[in-house]
C-alpha cells in the first residue's frame, strides 16, 4: 500500500458529520448550550441574548511534524475568559496525513451580542497511537503543537462573508518565526429545524484508482456556500475493495444541508492511505434531486472534471435507494407539549458516611445552614427537574439503613410512612432527611437494585395510564456499589422503560468501578440472564470533579437526560402530544 | 388462556462463527414450543444484518409447566447453500408478560446470543408485544350485545384500551 503508514487507518476510515441514528448523547462541541437548562433559565424571565454559531475551520500550509508521513491535524477551539485562562469549546475530528485540512467536524459557540468573545485556536499533530480513540479524550499535551491563531467573534461576524483567515504563530525555539501556516475560520448562524432526511446511497461500476486491487470508494458530500466554495458536510465510510459499494445510511438535518434546493457537491473518492485520495467522480445534485432520484428509480452520472474538453461523463453512477424525510422533535418539543419528568430521589445511609454527629461525617447537618453534598445534590438537580414535574410529589426512599424495626431496608421510605412514599417539593426531601437521620441507624452494604426496582415498578405502571410521563430517578451515594451484577440486572430490567438513573457520587472514594454502569464509555450493559439493555439509562458524576470545574453539577447530570428521553420516544415513534403523526 | 404475540425481528449485531465475525448471509428463527417462525434472508448485512421481519405467534400465559421461553435462533447460509447455526438467545416470558409490561406495551428488547459450546456470538434485537385482549372472550359476548367492539385500539402506543361492558345475564350463560 505504498511507504507512507500512516498508523492507525481505522479511525480515518470512519464516517464523519451525519446525525447519529441512535441520540444517546447530545451534540458534541455545543458549548454551554443545552436544552433541559436553557430552558430552566428561559422560564424564569432570564432570555438568553444570544444566537448559536458554527465555525467550520481549514487549515492551509501547516507544518510536518511526522517523520514519514505528513501531519494528522486536529484542531482545538478555546475561549479566553476574563481571567486570561483558556475554556475549551470544542475540537475538530482528526484528519490523517494532511497539512491542508478541511475539517467537518463543527464546533458551535454561542454568540453574545454584549460581550467580547476573544476565541483561541490551537491545531495539533494527534500521534498514532491515539487515532482510534474519541476525539474528546485526548490529552493535548501529549500531542505536537502546530500553531495557534486568536481572534474575536464579532470580527468574524461582521465580515461579509463571515469568514477570517488566521496566520498560524508558534514558539519553535531560535527566535525565528516560522511559516506555520494558516487557518480558515468560516461562521454561519444555526437555525434550529426540525427537518432530517435519511438516505442510503449505492454506486456502480466504479473506475479503479488501485493498482494492484480495487479502489477504496467513499462519498463525501459538501454544501456550496456563497462566495466561499464548498463546506463539506458529511462523509460516508470507506468500503474497501470495492467498485459497488453499498453505504449504511446517512442522516442530514436541514442545518447541514441547508434548504432541499441548495445545490451539494457529491463526490466520491478513493481512500489512500497516505491521505492524497484520488478523486473518482463527482457530480451535483440538491436534496429535492436525490429524492426524486430515489422515487423515479433514475440514476446520477459521476462526472470527472477535465480542463482539456467539457467533464468526462463516467461509467460510475450514484443511486439512491432510500430517501426518507422526517421531523425530528427536539426535547423541548415534547416538554411544551405536555410531557412530563417526574422526579424520584434515592439516598445512601450506610455506614462508610460516618456518624451524622461528627461533623466530618458527610451526612452531617451544619447548624450554620451549610448544605452537605447530600443536600447540595439534592437541591440542585432537584432544582431543575421539579420545574417539569406538575404535580411536586416525589417518591423518596434511603438504602442500606436500619430501620426501626431493626431490618436493613434497601428501600425504606425516607418520609417514614408506611403508607406511602412521597414528599412534597424539595423542601420536603429535605425535611425527610432530616427527619430519617435522626430515626435510621447507618448500617450496609450499598446496593442499588431494589430503589432501581421501585422506580421501575412506578415508570411501567404509567405506561398503562394515557399521561405520557418521563422519571427519573437521582441515586446520591458515597461508596463503591457491592453487587454490581443484581445492580446490572437491576438496570436491564429497567433499560426499556422510560427512566433515567442519575447517579452522584460524594465524598472520596474511588469510582473507577461505577463507570461501568454509564455505557458512554463501552458496551452495553449485560444481564446475567443474557438479557442486554435496550439503551443506555445511567449517567454517573463525581462530585468533586465537578466543582473543581466551571460546569455545575445540574449541567453535567442533565447533559444526557435530553439525549436518553429522545432515544426513549424516538424509537417508539412516540410524538409530542398532539403533534401530528410523522 | 393463549395470548397472541407479536414479534417483530429486528436486527443482529456482531454475529461470530469461531470468533470471527461472519461475511454470510443470514436470516433468524422464533421459536415457541413447536411453533416458529422464519425471518427474510439478509443479504447485504453480513455480521450486523437487519430483518425488520414482523409475524404473529400465540403463546400459552397459564402453562402449568413453570416459566415459558422464547427462543430465537440466528442461522447463516453457507457456499453450497445449507444453514448453519450460529447461536441462540432464551426470552424468558416474564421479560415481555410481566409486572413491567402491560398488554399493548412495545417491548424493545436485546438479547445476548451463544452458541453450541456457550460462547458468546453476538447480540440479536427484537421488539414483542402482547396483543392486548384475548380474541376469543370478545366473541363470546358478540351475540348478546348491541355495542360491542372486535378489536381493542391501543392509544399513543401506552397500552390504553377501552372495556366492553357487557349485561350480567350473558356472563351466567357463557360460563362453563
Amino acid at each position: 500500500m505504498g511507504g507512507c503508514f500512516s498508523g492507525d487507518l481505522q479511525g480515518g476510515k470512519q464516517a464523519i458529520g451525519g446525525v447519529q441514528q441512535r441520540p444517546t448523547s447530545t451534540i458534541n462541541n455545543n458549548a454551554a448550550h443545552n436544552d433541559a437548562v436553557d430552558f430552566f433559565f428561559r422560564s424564569r424571565g432570564q432570555f438568553p441574548l444570544f444566537s448559536q454559531i458554527e465555525l467550520s475551520l481549514s487549515g492551509s500550509n501547516l507544518i510536518d511534524r511526522d517523520i514519514t508521513s505528513k501531519s494528522d491535524p486536529m484542531a482545538v477551539m478555546y475561549l479566553r475568559k476574563k481571567d486570561g485562562k483558556l475554556e475549551e469549546i470544542g475540537r475538530t475530528e482528526v484528519i490523517l496525513n494532511n497539512l491542508n485540512p478541511k475539517w467537518i467536524e463543527k464546533i458551535t459557540v454561542s454568540f453574545q451580542f454584549e460581550a467580547v468573545q476573544t476565541l483561541v485556536f490551537h491545531v495539533y499533530d494527534v500521534d498514532t497511537r491515539y487515532h482510534n480513540v474519541p476525539v474528546k479524550t485526548l490529552k493535548l499535551k501529549d500531542q505536537d503543537f502546530l500553531g495557534e491563531a486568536t481572534c474575536v467573534l464579532s470580527e468574524i461576524m461582521t465580515r461579509p462573508n463571515r469568514s477570517v483567515t488566521l496566520h498560524l504563530t508558534g514558539n519553535f525555539g531560535a527566535g525565528v518565526n516560522r511559516r506555520l501556516g494558516t487557518l480558515l475560520v468560516q461562521a454561519e448562524e444555526t437555525i434550529a429545524s426540525k427537518t432530517v432526511v435519511e438516505m442510503n446511497f449505492r454506486c456502480i461500476n466504479l473506475d479503479n484508482k488501485d493498482l494492484f486491487s480495487k479502489s477504496d470508494p467513499f462519498i463525501r458530500i459538501s454544501r456550496i456556500v456563497e462566495n466561499s466554495g464548498a463546506v463539506p458536510i458529511c462523509r460516508t465510510e470507506v468500503v474497501d475493495n470495492n467498485l459497488n459499494p453499498v453505504y449504511r445510511p446517512v442522516c442530514l438535518t436541514m442545518q447541514q444541508f441547508g434548504s432541499k434546493e441548495t445545490p451539494l457537491v457529491i463526490e466520491c473518492f478513493d481512500f489512500n492511505s497516505s491521505g492524497n485520495h484520488e478523486l473518482i467522480g463527482k457530480t451535483e445534485k440538491s436534496v429535492a434531486e436525490l429524492q426524486r432520484l430515489c422515487l423515479q428509480r433514475e440514476v446520477a452520472n459521476f462526472v470527472y472534471p477535465s480542463m482539456v474538453h467539457d467533464n468526462k461523463v463516467l461509467k460510475g453512477k450514484l443511486i439512491v435507494d432510500r430517501f426518507e424525510e422526517k421531523v425530528q422533535y427536539s426535547f423541548l418539543d415534547y416538554i411544551s407539549s405536555g410531557f412530563e419528568l417526574n422526579f424520584m430521589v434515592a439516598v445512601d445511609f450506610t455506614a462508610s458516611n460516618g456518624d451524622p454527629r461528627n461533623s466530618s461525617s458527610l451526612h452531617y447537618i451544619d447548624p450554620s445552614g451549610r448544605l452537605n453534598s447530600y443536600q447540595q445534590a439534592i437541591t440542585e438537580v432537584g432544582e431543575v427537574i421539579q420545574f417539569y414535574d406538575s404535580d411536586r410529589r416525589f417518591p423518596a426512599w434511603g438504602f442500606g439503613g436500619r430501620t426501626s424495626d431493626g431490618q436493613v431496608s434497601h428501600a425504606f421510605n425516607l418520609n417514614g410512612a408506611s403508607y406511602g412514599d412521597e414528599v412534597v417539593g424539595i423542601e420536603g426531601i429535605m425535611a425527610a432527611y432530616g427527619n430519617a437521620l435522626r430515626n435510621v441507624a447507618l448500617a450496609g452494604p450499598t446496593l442499588f437494585s431494589h430503589v432501581v426496582d421501585r422506580a421501575a415498578h412506578i415508570a411501567s405502571q404509567s405506561l398503562s395510564t394515557n399521561s405520557p410521563k418521563y422519571f427519573v430517578l437521582l441515586i446520591i451515594t458515597d461508596g463503591v456499589l457491592t453487587d454490581m451484577a443484581g445492580t446490572l440486572d437491576a438496570l436491564v430490567r429497567a433499560s426499556d422503560l422510560p427512566l433515567s438513573v442519575l447517579i452522584v457520587g460524594v465524598g472520596n472514594a474511588d469510582f473507577k468501578q461505577m463507570e461501568i454502569l454509564d455505557a458512554d464509555k463501552g458496551s452495553r450493559l449485560e444481564s446475567s440472564t443474557g438479557r442486554i439493555a435496550t439503551r443506555d439509562i445511567v449517567q454517573f458524576v463525581p462530585m468533586r470533579e465537578i466543582h473543581s470545574g466551571q460546569v455545575s453539577v445540574v449541567q453535567a447530570l442533565l447533559e444526557e437526560l435530553p439525549g436518553q428521553f429522545l432515544s426513549y420516544v424516538r424509537s417508539r415513534k412516540i410524538n409530542p402530544v398532539g403533534a401530528p403523526a410523522v | 388462556m393463549t395470548k397472541t404475540l407479536e414479534i417483530d425481528i429486528r436486527s443482529a449485531e456482531g454475529l461470530k462463527v469461531n470468533r470471527r465475525l461472519i461475511k454470510r448471509k443470514t436470516f433468524a428463527v422464533v421459536k415457541i414450543g413447536d411453533k416458529s417462525r422464519i425471518s427474510n434472508l439478509d443479504e447485504s448485512g453480513e455480521s450486523n444484518p437487519t430483518w425488520n421481519h414482523k409475524s404473529e405467534i400465540t403463546i400459552d400465559s397459564c402453562s402449568n409447566s413453570g416459566k415459558q421461553f422464547i427462543f430465537i435462533e440466528v442461522f447463516y447460509r453457507t457456499g453450497s447453500g445449507r444453514n448453519k447455526k450460529i447461536g441462540e438467545a432464551k426470552i424468558p416470558a416474564t421479560d415481555f408478560m410481566g409486572r413491567y409490561s402491560p398488554e399493548g406495551h412495545l417491548n424493545i428488547l436485546s438479547y445476548r446470543l451463544r452458541d453450541e459450546y456457550g460462547d458468546k456470538c453476538g447480540i440479536v434485537n427484537v421488539s414483542i408485544m402482547v396483543k392486548p385482549g384475548s380474541t376469543e372472550a370478545i366473541k363470546d359476548y358478540g351475540a348478546c350485545s348491541s355495542q360491542v367492539r372486535t378489536e381493542s385500539p391501543s392509544i399513543d402506543g401506552y397500552g390504553g384500551r377501552i372495556v366492553t361492558g357487557v349485561p350480567v345475564y350473558c356472563v351466567i350463560q357463557r360460563q362453563s
